[in-house]
């Protein structure tokens, strides 16, 4: 019996392997060639406003899709799953000596062919400068989760570089996939890289090059003809602000815009949106899991029973299937479906106000004269929070109010706009419970230290994002576990428990995993969806105009 | 032979013409006027309506009924509909209808109460204290309302007490300037001069002697606060930053109606003529007074 | 004259400073922060978060961050926004030629539409034209204005498809026309309230006028005709009409931020609404401390215009 240990080599191969789309439409494949010569241009509509254009600083998801366009990765994950390089000649490795047998040398060969926008070439010390930037505390890098443990750059020639991880952590290379890289020739010579004229005209390696923009209406992006990898295939690209959904989905219905991304089209509009012709509209699934944190310093939250209760007495379905038209997936989980690591066998939801009702008898929580539970003087009752002006959310907010009055439990509502709901009131677990929805990889890794360690709760002085002040000796041996395995089945077994624990304590109370509905122009080719990636424009450089 | 007045004087004792009081003249004058006598008509109605109609109606406006979302207008035995959740329109209507109500009375009040108070004191006593405070006044009138009203909305949890006090915080200005200039005028009349030799304190004179003579212009501006004050919240909660679900608001109402324009319009339309009929009821109301209280041409 | 500019010039400044202590107070008070929102979409933690407070300056007391701002704006240095580092008064300037062409176009029909209604309800008071005109100026004071907008979007570009449903121009088109093809659905929504206004008080104006002695003069002379009579009124009524275009900057501001919320028009009052959305201190600051001076313009204009016109007024 050969006892078959993926050996390092293998696993760094698959290590990112997220799986396949679960819709998988015929359209996905490829199609019509592309046209020899560029043509054409695509107008993108979104609903919120880039505003910043320096990849390494905070930015949102309309952000994330302005970055695709003018920067690249040393490599990136397809839709498939498989890590592609780049910037790099190849994904570094155990076999080809990227990588040294245990995870803590890399050495990372670059292709020479690559250019900044300004002509001037991509070289191993921009790649130095791109890590060491994002290191330095004086500048404002978004985070350093990984970074942080480099050490020892060494610009061996023009085309490698070296470094040595202090410790080893797998998700780097998933972390790296998602680094762009910003020149040192341009941002080295600028007195302060957090305000150089740099950050509002910025130059990258992408197969786009900044245009113009125009604040507040749109950007502008052109063709980059000295791209160093396949396409091009359009002339420009244009991302059109429109901060109203119903103007946006006015837009694309008479063909002013010709991608709809971001937050789709809102479900309102399917069913006639289905019908236009010469559009293509499809449900995408994102990576992001809608659910209810609970603060278990809360003291009834605290109570497993009462966590349990709750999720017996919330009614999914009806809320997927009226608010949200049936499009979004019930999970289990927090990891997207289809990702390598997601864990189908967890025990499945059921929605029995009476067994609630029956354990929270059990439990002692009596009902009161106004029907709702008290136990030892502490009523059940506690506020709900999301973003102001959410409105599919906020609809949620109301069903789950009247569902669980059901089993006597009292949910009031407390939303705040966005500003206010997510600093310290989320931040140090201020809250009682906030229905959101987040994703929880990191960029396609499954670690989630950040979120369930107890060294991660900021509000107990850790640092993380464990607001919801979850604390488990087990879960946090498994972390430190996950995140220096490399054979892959340890791994995935690793994170399979996990999800189990996570489900069974209920830390958060799952629902869905969102799944937005997109629309492109039928004669626009190319799209792939891809929940590996911070954005769907992320191949936007494949994109082209059927004739 | 001493005439004490009404008593035993003949031309009184023989059935006298006695000139209606104050209050009964000023009502007639009010009726006279059309428009506004309209105008009380429909506030009554309005405030019967949403006060009382939940109670002899027995509708539910928070009953969620995910089956039977967007039902039209006249179906389904709803008369106004259904909206995004399946509520009842009309009896959403009534229950957004009392909470702008109050929102607008209660915000009069207190903008009229802070308003009366600082314009009083800046008023009499003028001096460095009534300057800062003009000054104070000025400065906030700098802010075009609906910048200050958003400004402001920052500092707290948005709620019904927390819009309430937000519009009352950018009404009261225009009170304070108005019983500034009132106090201004009448605290050189001789009226003044006698009640101080009289020995009376300027706390007095200022509330019980002078302010009876400014409330007519008070009267005013508080009724065309309220009908402000009912559009203001219309404003902030549409914007969103004003009344949360699940309490509904006139203003509310129309924010979650925007995105269904399309497919549901009777959403937007029917809580827009509601804001528009209490609106201009109210300044109606309003203008008649001002007929009476400041006869001018108009 | 000079000294009464020079005293004005001198109060407006100390206003201009309370204001800005004010708008200060209020943003330095508010829960939340730039960092908010970016922090939940790009998973940061509260280490990164505390890092860039301190970098950005945010956690230094109120006294130190409103003399730094102060002193930076003395000299000129507005700042510079903290979504994208573009200055706060480049920012300003994209935006607010959009909001001016509205208010200045919105100004003109209403002067001349409510001008027109509000003399004509004068000369012929109590016609039928008149209480109508009366009533439905009453009317369109009492509609919420983003409600008539709303209403408008339904019918011209849902229903009838004859007017776009927003923005300032179709993507590529910068043609004069496309522009104001535009225009005419948010000028429509931001003249209601202006027109009324006008006619409200360009009817008050004119009565009062028409009442005054010189008029009955004149009729008593039977100088002749109406077309006469009207000419001398009206020029002594347009009087008070040019200080109303001065009186009505902090209304058009206002109108102007609603009018461009509903019809995404790109321009100042929008950037305060998103500003204040994510907590963009710097420009919030700056379109506050501007609209103020533009308020404050206004009123000196309407004061200044109104005593050069008027002899009898004495500057005080």
């Amino acid at each position: 019996m050969i006892h078959h240990k993926l050996s390092k080599r293998d696993f760094l191969k698959l290590s990112a392997t997220a799986g396949t789309l679960l819709v998988a439409p015929a359209w996905a494949q490829p199609a019509p060639t592309p046209p020899a010569a560029p043509r054409g241009q695509v107008i993108a509509g979104i609903s919120q406003e880039p505003t910043v254009f320096n990849p390494l600083m905070p930015g949102s998801e309309v952000d994330q899709g302005v970055w695709w366009q003018l920067f690249s990765t040393l490599w990136f994950i397809d839709a498939q799953g498989n890590t592609v390089a780049d910037l790099a000649r190849e994904v570094p490795s155990v076999a080809n000596g990227g990588l040294s047998a245990d995870g803590l040398t890399w050495k990372v060969k670059l292709k020479t062919n690559a250019t900044w926008h300004d002509g001037k070439p991509f070289t191993a010390r921009d790649v130095k400068y791109t890590l060491e930037l994002i290191n330095n505390p004086a500048f404002r890098a978004r985070n350093r989760v990984g970074h942080a443990l480099v050490r020892d750059i060494t610009v061996v020639a023009d085309d490698e570089i070296h470094w040595r991880m202090e410790s080893s952590f797998t998700p780097y290379m998933s972390v790296l996939s998602q680094t762009f890289m910003v020149p040192e020739h341009l941002l080295a010579t600028a007195a302060d890289p957090n305000t150089a004229p740099y950050n509002q005209a910025p130059v990258g390696t992408g197969p786009f090059r900044w245009g113009a923009r125009r604040a507040g209406d749109h950007i502008q992006l052109e063709r980059n003809p000295a791209y160093h990898g396949q396409g091009p295939y359009l002339l420009r690209v244009i991302f059109k602000y429109i901060p109203d959904q119903t103007m946006l989905y006015t837009q694309f219905r008479s063909g002013q815009i010709d991608y709809l991304g971001l937050s789709g089209i809102q479900p309102s509009f399917e069913q006639e949106a289905a019908k236009l012709r010469g559009a293509r509209i499809m449900p995408v699934p994102t990576p992001f899991i809608e659910h209810v944190a609970l603060n278990l310093g809360f003291a009834p939250f605290a109570d497993k029973s009462v966590r349990e209760a709750l999720y017996l007495g919330m009614n999914k379905e009806a809320r997927i299937k009226a608010i949200y038209q049936g499009r979004p997936l019930p999970t289990e989980s927090y990891v997207p479906k289809g990702h390598w690591a997601y864990n189908d066998a967890l025990p499945a939801h059921r929605y029995d106000p009476q067994a609630a009702r029956a354990l929270l008898d059990a439990a002692g929580w009596v009902p009161g004269s106004d029907g709702i539970r008290v136990k030892n003087g502490q009523r059940l009752a506690f506020s709900n929070s999301t973003t102001a002006g959410a409105q599919a959310r906020e609809q949620s907010q109301q069903l789950l109010m009247q569902d669980w009055r059901q089993i006597g439990v009292e949910m009031t509502i407390e939303n705040m706009p966005a500003a206010v709901i997510w600093g310290n009131f989320w931040q140090k677990s201020q809250y009682q419970s906030v229905m959101v929805a987040s994703n929880f990889l990191q960029g396609s890794d499954p670690d989630v230290t950040a979120r369930f360690s107890s060294a991660s709760i900021p509000a107990k002085g850790g640092s993380g994002l464990n607001t919801y002040q979850y604390q488990n000796p087990e879960m946090d041996q498994l972390l430190v576990q996950g995140t220096r395995e490399f054979n892959l089945d340890e791994r995935k077994r690793i994170y399979h428990r996990i999800q189990e624990i996570v489900r069974t304590d209920l830390v958060l109370l799952p629902v869905s995993q969102t799944v937005i509905i997109e629309a492109v122009k039928e004669k626009l080719v190319g799209y792939e969806n891809n929940i590996n990636s911070s954005s769907n424009c992320w191949n936007m450089r494949s994109w082209y105009w059927a004739s | 032979m001493m005439k004490a007045p009404g008593i035993s004087d003949p031309a009184t004792a023989a059935g006298p013409y006695c000139p209606p009081g104050p209050l009964r003249a000023g009502w007639r004058r009010l009726t006279r006027n059309k428009l506004a006598t309209a105008g009380v008509v429909t506030i009554a109605l309005m405030v019967l309506l949403c006060f009382a109609g939940p109670l002899v109606l027995r509708l539910d406006a928070s009953y969620i009924d995910v089956l039977n979302r967007f039902a039209p207008p006249l179906t389904g035995g709803h008369l106004l509909g259904t909206d995004e959740l399946g509520r009842d329109v009309l009896a959403r209507l009534m229950a957004g209808g009392r909470i702008s109500l109050t929102i607008g009375f209660a915000a009069m009040l207190i903008s009229v109460v802070i308003g009366t108070i600082v314009g009083m004191i800046a008023g009499y006593r003028r001096g460095f204290v009534g300057a800062l405070l003009m000054r104070f006044v000025d400065a906030m009138l700098a802010f075009p309302t609906i910048f200050l009203i958003l400004a402001l909305a920052m500092l707290v949890k948005p709620g019904i007490v927390s819009t309430t006090i937000l519009i009352s915080a950018t009404c009261w200005m225009e009170v304070a300037r108005l019983v500034e200039g009132q106090y201004r005028s009448l605290r050189n009349t001789e009226y003044v001069a006698a009640a101080r030799t009289a020995g009376a304190s300027g706390l007095r004179i200022m509330v019980v002697e002078l302010l009876p003579n400014a409330m007519g212009p008070i009267i005013i501006v508080a009724t065309l606060n309220v009908a402000r004050a009912i559009l203001l919240e219309s404003y902030v909660s549409y914007l969103g930053y004003g009344i949360q679900p699940p309490v509904a608001s006139l203003g509310n109402m129309l924010n979650n109606a925007q995105i269904y324009l399309t497919s549901a319009p009777w959403l937007a339309i029917v809580p827009g003529v509601a804001i528009a009929l209490t609106v201009t009821s109210v300044n109606f109301i309003g203008e008649g007074l001002r007929n009476i209280l400041e006869p001018r041409s108009l | 004259m000079t000294q009464y500019l020079l005293k004005r010039g001198g109060q407006s400044l100390v206003l201009l400073l309370l204001v800005s202590l004010i708008g200060f107070g209020i943003l330095y008070l508010s829960p939340g922060g730039p960092l908010s929102q970016l922090a939940q979409s790009s998973n940061m933690a509260q280490e990164d978060i505390d890092r860039l407070t301190r970098s950005m300056g945010l956690d230094r007391p109120f006294l130190i961050q409103y003399g730094d701002w102060l002193l930076r704006m003395v000299r000129g240095d507005w700042g510079a926004s903290y979504r994208d580092g573009v200055g706060v008064l480049a920012t300003i300037g994209s935006h607010i030629g959009a909001t001016l062409s509205l208010m200045a176009v919105s100004t003109v029909i209403a002067a001349l539409l409510g001008g027109m209604i509000g003399i004509w309800g004068a000369v012929r008071r109590h016609s039928l034209m008149d209480a109508l005109s009366s009533v439905g100026a009453m009317i369109a004071l009492s509609i919420p204005t983003f409600w008539f907008g709303l209403m408008a979007i339904y019918l011209f570009s849902i229903k009838l498809g004859w007017l776009p449903a927003g923005n300032q121009q179709t993507f590529g088109d910068g043609s004069f026309l496309d522009l104001v093809h535009h225009m005419i659905a948010p000028v429509m929504v931001l003249a209601l309230v202006e027109t009324a206004v006008w006619a409200r008080f360009m009817r008050s104006s004119m009565i009062e006028t028409l009442e005054q002695d010189y008029i009955r003069t004149a009729r008593a002379k039977g100088a002749g005709g109406r077309a006469i009579i009207l000419s001398h009124a009206l020029r002594n009524a347009l009087l008070p009409m040019i200080t109303l275009v001065g009186l009505q900057f902090p209304t058009l501001l206002g109108g102007a931020l609603i009018t461009e919320t509903v019809f995404s028009w790109p321009g100042m009052g929008r950037l305060f609404f998103d500003s204040l959305e994510y907590r963009d201190y710097p420009v919030v600051m700056g379109i506050l401390m501007l609209s103020a001076i533009m308020v404050m313009l206004g009123s000196l204009l309407a004061d200044v215009l109104y005593a050069i016109a008027d002899p009898r007024i004495r500057m005080d």
